[in-house]
């Protein structure tokens, strides 16, 4: 096939296949991912009501941005955002990768405990959301039920602001660990068991094996969790919409929530559209500083 | 899909007509012409308009026009509706809305003025008497554009006529007010003073109310403030529900919650409203609609035990107007049929349907006959309860929606989760109203007629 003697035409060959090749995929990509995201830059400088036609949208420019900068409740919403996420995120990581290790082994009943753990994650949010609300329920939910039973002062879980956030994160960490367990548990199954075998020969007790050996070699996977969790962290919106609404006050009321309520409630689009770029250009970042830190592409390129 | 086979179908009854033209002066029955046409009507799916359905079948029948109801959780029917509305075809019909929307749809250009109809004797029904329907009701669900934009006034027009309307009514046990020697409350003071012996002496909650942060704070915050005085707005549009009244209306907010069943920051209206039906709760003013539940031994565990009474006043007698109404959107192409049905809907005969089949009626003639008085003891108190029904309770504009949920709705319920002095709260969230306000140009003319 190749040709010595003409090496330049076969490198623009290479050059325009490789193209070929990859152009199907650049243009769903075009399609499917930026169109909507160039059509929401323009609509956030726009003023936009749902139910009127979209050409009698005013052309507004930098407004909405300049609106977005002072509005208290977007700040608030952010700080919102941000303390779920870092305690969301922390624990569920922690806790994930924690009883991964304890299952990872053949221990008795293993399996079912596997299945049993992984089961939040089957359920759609919007029946987390009710299953929970009802759970906590200030008057005839089942958590105040047993608080009671146990001699404790009921509390008002959804009406109050730090009980409340108390319930999102708790619940949050209820549905998304399993998501942890199940990358870590796949990531630790496919360590090759030499390695193991050799620190073990090598005198390294359980702790040494798990932070100087597995851990370290899963590295790659526990970024890729954390990337993927912490998008939708600023994705979140169905459980907290069905279980506190966003409230007590602002109290639930995650980035992505407000930018609904924007929306859908006060039928601002425009406005809520610029919401939704700085909610990328902040998931952007973040995701963009975890890869600089350690990017898992690069350290497989590095084995 | 579903539009090409109704243009076929259009097609079709067009040539049918063509070919009777000749008769149709001749037809005796006003729905002759659009016999075989289907309407699909966008409805909430609440218990009203479930029961509806049944009286739906019935008008098919006696009419010969088609229905197709388009049920959906009545919060999710806006957004549903404007889309449709919005479309050069529409899909539907005929809507029913929240009083709330009202203003929103007329000034987005969405409805069809029912005057179109009214000025026609042959859409008429000479027996339809629309005035037996409640005032309150028809005013606040179908009149646009008079005083403010939603009150009546000479500027005003029909777009709508009520279905599925209601008003506030206190809903009390009994039982409980017997056994501690308590009077039925007519005014707050009575209210206060009833949820603190009821609370103290039994435990159970004194009266229940909605909490939760977003528009059912403020729902709460309103069905007290129409008889305290409390207002959102003035004439001018600057809001006032930091004014004393308005501050008033929140202590009591706060008070309810200290002597109320447990959890009420955390109330919508499902919750606030089963803590009565659960027995959780002495007094309940809220929706009529607490009367038909109350009676349900699915539902409530107070059969029997509850006694209505007008909705309490304090400075003044002011009860909520709320509920829907049924209109025609203005991109629908059967508008003729449509009004047909509605004005069969909301009829003498209608009205009277619906309440055997377990809804809310619209008209005084309904509510007052003694036949329904003796099965349904809160119908006397409702027909009472209407003549001072407030339609001025809560500014239906518009910007409603946004000052509702993110401004009132968020600022009570810190009133409702805090010790904070309440006046600093509202303050606060009077700002950002009227920040909303300005935005939405409402301030323009004061800069003209100042000077």
């Amino acid at each position: 096939m190749s040709d010595p003697s003409a090496p330049v035409a076969t490198g623009m060959r290479r050059w325009i296949v490789g193209y070929l090749f990859v152009a199907p995929a650049v243009l769903l990509m075009g399609a499917g991912l930026i169109y909507p995201v160039v059509q929401g830059l323009l609509l956030s400088m726009q003023d936009w009501a749902v139910g009127t036609p979209m050409s009698t949208a005013e052309f507004i420019g930098a407004d909405n941005y300049l609106r977005m900068l002072r509005d208290e409740n977007v700040q608030e919403s952010m700080w919102v955002t941000f303390k779920f996420g870092f305690f969301t995120i922390t624990i569920e990581m922690t806790l994930g990768v924690a009883l991964a290790l304890l299952l990872e082994k053949p221990i008795r009943g293993a399996s079912i405990f596997r299945t049993i753990f992984i089961m939040p994650l089957m359920i759609s949010p919007v029946v987390v959301g009710l299953v929970w609300r009802y759970l906590f329920d200030a008057r005839a939910g089942w958590i105040n039920h047993y608080l009671e039973l146990a001699g404790f002062e009921p509390l008002i879980w959804l009406g109050e602001p730090h009980l409340a956030f108390f319930a999102i994160v708790f619940t949050d960490i209820w549905q998304w660990t399993p998501f942890v367990f199940i990358i870590v548990i796949a990531g630790l199954q496919a360590l090759p068991s030499e390695v193991l075998e050799a620190s073990r020969i090598d005198g390294a007790n359980t702790w040494q094996q798990i932070f100087l050996v597995k851990l370290p070699m899963i590295r790659s996977i526990l970024i890729i969790a954390l990337l993927l969790r912490l998008i939708d962290v600023f994705k979140g919106l169905e459980v907290m919409l069905i279980l506190t609404e966003g409230g007590p006050g602002l109290a639930t009321e995650l980035l992505s929530l407000h930018v609904y309520k924007t929306a859908f409630d006060a039928q601002q689009l425009g406005y809520a559209a610029a919401i939704s770029v700085l909610l990328l250009l902040i998931v952007f970042a973040l995701s963009l500083a975890i890869l600089l830190v350690s990017n898992p592409m690069k350290s497989r390129a590095d084995v | 899909m579903k539009s090409k086979c109704r243009n076929l179908g259009m097609v079709a009854l067009a040539a049918a007509l063509a070919l009777t033209f000749s008769a149709s002066t001749l037809m005796a029955n006003p729905y002759e012409k659009y016999k075989g046409k289907t309407l699909v009507v966008s409805w909430p799916s609440n218990s009203h308009f479930k029961k509806a359905k049944q009286l739906v079948a019935e008008f098919t029948k006696e009419t010969g026009i088609k229905v197709e109801i388009d049920y959906s959780q009545y919060l999710k029917m806006r957004n549903r509706q404007l889309l449709e509305m919005s479309k050069k075809d529409g899909d539907f019909d005929v809507v029913a809305w929240v009083v709330m929307w009202k203003g929103e749809y007329v000034a987005k250009g969405l409805l069809t003025p029912l005057s179109q109809f009214f000025t026609s004797p042959a859409f008429v029904d000479p027996n339809y008497d629309i005035e037996d329907i409640a005032d309150a009701y028809i005013q606040n669900g179908g009149i646009v554009g008079g005083k403010k934009g939603y009150l009546p006034g000479k500027s005003g027009a029909l777009y709508g006529l009520p279905f599925g309307a209601e008003t506030s009514i206190l809903a009390y046990r009994k039982d409980v007010f017997k056994k501690l020697g308590l009077a039925v409350p007519k005014t707050y003071a009575d209210v206060r003073k009833a949820a603190k012996t009821i609370k103290e002496k039994t435990g159970m909650g004194g009266l229940t109310m909605r909490g939760k942060t977003g528009h059912q704070v403020t729902a709460a915050w309103l069905f007290h403030a129409a008889p305290m005085g409390a207002r959102v707005f003035n004439d001018k549009w600057e809001p006032v529900f930091n004014s004393p009244a308005g501050v008033k209306t929140a202590e009591f907010l706060r008070e309810t919650v200290k002597y109320g069943p447990r959890g009420i920051p955390s109330y919508s209206y499902g919750e606030a409203s089963k803590a009565f039906l659960h027995g959780d709760a002495a007094m309940y003013i809220d929706s009529l609609k607490i009367a038909a539940r109350a009676r349900d031994p699915k539902q409530s565990k107070v059969v029997g035990k509850v006694g209505y009474a007008l909705h309490p006043t304090d400075v003044q007698c002011g009860s909520e107007t709320g509920g829907f109404a049924m209109g025609i959107p203005a991109n629908s192409k059967n508008k003729e049929a449509a009004f047909l049905f509605i004005q069969w809907m909301t009829s003498k005969k209608a009205d009277r349907r619906i309440v055997e089949l377990g809804g809310d009626p619209i008209r005084i003639s309904t509510l007052t006959d003694p036949v329904f008085s003796k099965k349904f003891p809160e119908y006397p108190v409702i027909a009472e309860q209407l003549k001072c029904a407030d339609p001025d309770w809560r500014p239906l504009i518009p910007e409603w929606n946004e000052l509702n949920i993110k401004v009132l709705g968020i600022a009570l319920h810190q009133v409702l989760t805090s010790d904070k002095p309440i006046k600093p709260i509202l303050d606060k969230a009077a700002k950002q109203a009227r920040a909303v306000m300005k935005r939405e140009g409402y301030y323009q003319w004061q800069s003209i007629s100042s000077k």
